[in-house]
């Protein structure tokens, strides 16, 4: 019981990571982003090719562990540079497509994103194969936390203690970020009225920008700890995708807190429902919990009735 | 040289179809303009398109003899044009502190002039961690003027700020907007409460289908009961009783 719960927080901490991102461009951009599961994958790809060139420049086969972890260094710029190629691929994919988009109709900017996102999935996989891989072979033991003779224990990697910290820290620094910084003041209104902003002296395509760079850096971030902590796939977006959403709407779309929450409670149930239903279905828990909301509560539990 | 003036301003949300149509206006420094019509004259349109939240097609505007037509609204109160819409004018997610911090943030105020605004607010101030959508009516009101006052603005425009507000917060309301004036900002005020407007106003502008009929004195518009029939929709005898 306890070690569903483990791996619940684990899994649930990279969904909040990816929800929150999801969520943002939600609450500035107003449309549901299908896109955004493809920026984990991309985040995490591109550490991984980064990863492969930084081995390459020091003539190192492989990661020198830093312990008590399974990766070394080289991860860390690699998921660094990383984050700024996911950013990247955001403001492109916005100059190219949503910006030109903004002014129809939302479904119209939907309908985009599904197609950016079979485009941004496809080409990942025709870069780099549709084989499973890992950052890191190195085998790591875990810690017991919790005896067994309690509630049949728990064991923790340290690796998943670090995406545990990771994601907790990310949240401290969004929310500091949110209500201590005039960039972060200035989403919170663009998200609210738009044109009051831009009267107030906001410059709203600049949020714009960085709600992109923001949501592109947390979806890296996602990705690579998804990579370490399970595997790389091509499909890791599109597994997530349901998950992401179920996240952002359970926890009230458009609210950034909400979303770490929801993304926790989706970990945690997608765990605890593993011994009852097997782990080839717990993605359908996402699907439920979408719509167990929807009909109960369809502002979300954070969200604000409209 | 005018604080403000508008020469054959044609503006609207369609090119085919404007509703401000080669309206022109001059507004001199430290002076209350009132911009008064019936509903549906452009009123509203001709504030926000000054503003730069409505497509220029002809004409332009001049702030202190600088062109900023069709300029990004967001770079108007950096140039020193503040605008206070009707609705929806404060940010209702954040506190009154944050309101007015991310205002003073934009422009790089010192923290002083949000501490004088405090002073000309003391409603607010007493309350300035409140959530901005708590606030009663004429609170908002307040705050979204002062919101605007805080990037220091040499021209004020305001859309129907009486909207909504009991007589006695529009005479509050008003009185603010005096103390403003007094402090040498100029201020561009639409209105639907003709009495109201034209009582603290130095001149007025009547707009009928998107151009001004007439201009005049404040006094000479109240007095005159031909005006008040043809655009303000009611005899000279009621036209100060409100929208």
């Amino acid at each position: 019981m306890l070690q569903l719960i483990a791996d619940g927080l684990v899994v649930g901490s990279v969904v909040s990571l990816g929800a929150v991102g999801l969520t943002m461009t939600y609450a500035i951009l107003r449309f549901a982003n299908f896109a955004h599961g493809e920026l984990l994958a991309w985040g995490a790809y591109l550490a991984l090719s980064m990863l492969g060139i930084l081995l390459a420049i020091g003539g190192a086969e492989r990661m020198v562990p830093l312990s008590p972890f399974s990766f070394g260094w080289e991860l860390v710029v690699a998921a660094l540079v990383a984050c700024v190629g996911a950013a990247a691929i955001a403001l492109v994919l916005d100059k190219l497509l949503f910006s030109r988009l903004r002014h129809g109709a939302a479904i119209t900017l939907v309908i985009a994103s599904f197609g950016a996102a079979l485009a941004l999935r496809n080409l990942l996989q025709f870069l780099w194969g549709p084989i499973p891989t890992y950052y890191s072979r190195e085998l790591q033991i875990a810690i017991p936390l919790v005896p067994r003779d309690v509630l049949g224990g728990m064991r923790i990697t340290p690796d998943q203690l670090l995406v545990l910290a990771l994601a907790a820290a990310t949240v401290v620094g969004l929310h500091l970020f949110l209500t201590r910084t005039t960039l972060g003041k200035a989403m919170r209104a663009t998200a609210l009225n738009p044109q009051l902003a831009r009267v107030a002296g906001v410059d709203v395509d600049g949020v714009i920008r960085a709600t992109w760079i923001i949501g592109a850096v947390l979806a890296t971030i996602a990705g690579v700890l998804a990579g370490l902590t399970v595997q790389l796939r091509p499909q890791l977006g599109f597994d997530l995708l349901l998950p992401l959403f179920a996240a952002a709407i359970l926890g009230g779309i458009g609210n950034v807190y909400g979303a770490v929450l929801g993304g926790l409670i989706v970990g945690l149930a997608e765990s605890l429902a593993v011994p009852l239903i097997g782990a080839e279905y717990r993605a359908a828990v996402s699907f439920l919990v979408i719509i167990a909301i929807l009909l109960v509560r369809p502002q979300g539990l954070l969200g604000e009735r409209t | 040289m005018s604080a403000l003036a508008v020469e054959g301003l044609i503006a609207g949300y369609e090119p085919d179809l404007p509703i401000v149509r080669e309206a022109s206006l001059a507004v001199a420094p430290g002076e209350i303009l009132a911009v008064l019509g019936p509903n549906g004259a452009g009123k509203s349109t001709l504030i926000k398109a000054i503003a730069g939240l409505v497509r220029v097609y002809g004409g332009r505007v001049l702030l202190e003899g600088e062109e900023i037509t069709n300029a990004p609204a967001h770079t108007m109160v950096r140039r020193g044009l503040a605008f206070v819409p009707q609705t929806e004018n404060v940010f209702a997610n954040l506190s009154i502190a944050e309101n007015l911090d991310l205002a003073a943030a934009i422009v790089k105020a010192p923290r002083a002039r949000v501490g004088a605004l405090y002073d000309l607010f003391p409603d607010l101030a007493r309350q300035r961690r409140l959530a901005a959508g708590r606030l009663s009516g004429g609170q908002r009101q307040m705050l979204a003027v002062a919101r605007a006052l805080v990037v220091a603005p040499r021209v004020l425009m305001l859309d129907e700020p009486s909207a909504g507000l009991s007589p006695k917060l529009v005479g509050q309301v008003f009185e603010k907007l005096l103390e403003i004036r007094a402090s040498g900002v100029t201020i561009v005020l639409v209105e639907q409460n003709v009495k109201a407007a034209l009582a603290i106003a130095d001149r007025g502008v009547i707009l009928v289908e998107g151009k001004e009929r007439v201009m005049g004195e404040a006094q000479s518009l109240m007095d005159d009961p031909a005006v008040a029939e043809l655009y303000l929709g009611r005899s000279g005898r009621h036209a100060g009783e409100g929208a």
